[in-house]
């Protein structure tokens, strides 16, 4: 498939005629992308794929409200990682979950997930990083896994780089703590 | 023996999760079949009136005003003159010497005067 330029795919977009041959291009170029985002967060597989199929039907329904004001992948993750956390919260409210254990139902997600090949050390890792906030866990995956541009993720999440790299730092050192503390 | 982690470079940095084969190509085309149905609006054709009326009725707005304030100012004027013509009337008799009841009673007596000068050149010229 030919790569499409930003402009050229808002012009598909733009134009009723062409919107949903332009869509299906969005599709293909973001899904797998945004598909990692969210899994990151959620970590199921089928959870995913339910939210990550809730973000394209937004998008295609708000399509033509997208000014292009920021650019078109900003958008998308914006939603994404909107939907990721409504969904967390969901999940939060249904299993009662306090405010001092957060994550630590996703760690039963963890466990049984056989799409989750991990070695040891990988499974330790992932359960430091669900001892992070939301917010803090969002900005630890995309710069340590993703190795997103500080800009790049103060573009999607709105926040200042000076704020990202300090939350990024504490992060670490905290999953550091953590790693330290489970020998 | 078990090998103690305590920074993060110590674990291989890679990606623990899967997905399913084909996942991703299987996707795109579930959500594309998922997508509801828009309607396809046609672009209103705007006509020439459409476009010229906004300045039309701007003009038309503009002329209203003048002609109001034409309407206004004309009559004011005019109170203007007569509050003029009469103030004029009553600063010329202030400046003049007689009075305004002696500058009629002399009017009278020309008019006597020019009746008796008709009267006799009637009767010295005329008969």
């Amino acid at each position: 498939m030919d790569k499409y330029s930003e402009e050229q795919l808002l012009e598909k977009l733009r134009d009723p005629r062409t919107q949903r041959q332009g869509f299906a291009i969005l599709v293909s170029e973001y899904s797998e992308r945004l598909y990692w985002q969210i899994r990151k967060m959620v970590l199921s597989h089928e959870d995913t794929n339910d939210i990550l199929q809730d973000v394209f039907i937004k998008a295609w329904i708000n399509i033509d409200n997208f000014r292009g004001e920021s650019k078109l992948t900003t958008w998308l993750y914006r939603i994404a990682i909107n939907e990721s956390i409504t969904f967390l919260n969901k999940k939060r409210n249904q299993n009662n979950v306090s405010v001092d254990d957060e994550n630590s139902f996703l760690l039963n997600t963890l466990e049984g997930d056989k799409y989750f090949d991990g070695d040891e050390a990988q499974k330790l890792l992932q359960q430091a990083i669900l001892t992070l906030p939301d917010k803090q866990r969002l900005v630890f995956q995309m710069k340590y896994f993703d190795e997103m541009k500080y800009e790049d993720m103060s573009e999607i999440l709105g926040t200042s780089v000076g704020a990202l790299k300090a939350s990024y730092h504490h992060a670490v050192k905290k999953i550091e703590n953590f790693l330290t503390d489970s020998n | 023996m078990e090998t103690k982690i305590n920074k993060l470079s110590e674990i291989e940095k890679r990606n623990p999760f899967t997905v399913p084969e084909d996942y991703f190509s299987r996707f795109n085309e579930h959500i594309m079949a998922r997508l509801p149905e828009k309607e396809i609006v046609e672009p209103k054709k705007v006509s020439m009136w459409d476009k010229a009326k906004p300045w039309v009725y701007m003009a038309a707005m503009f002329m209203g005003i003048f002609f109001t304030i034409q309407l206004l100012t004309r009559n004011t004027t005019n109170q203007v003159a007569t509050i003029s013509s009469t103030q004029f009337t009553d600063d010329y008799w202030s400046t003049v010497q007689i009075t305004e009841e002696e500058f009629y009673q002399y009017l009278e007596e020309q008019l006597v005067n020019d009746g008796y000068y008709d009267y006799m050149y009637n009767q010295v010229y005329m008969n």
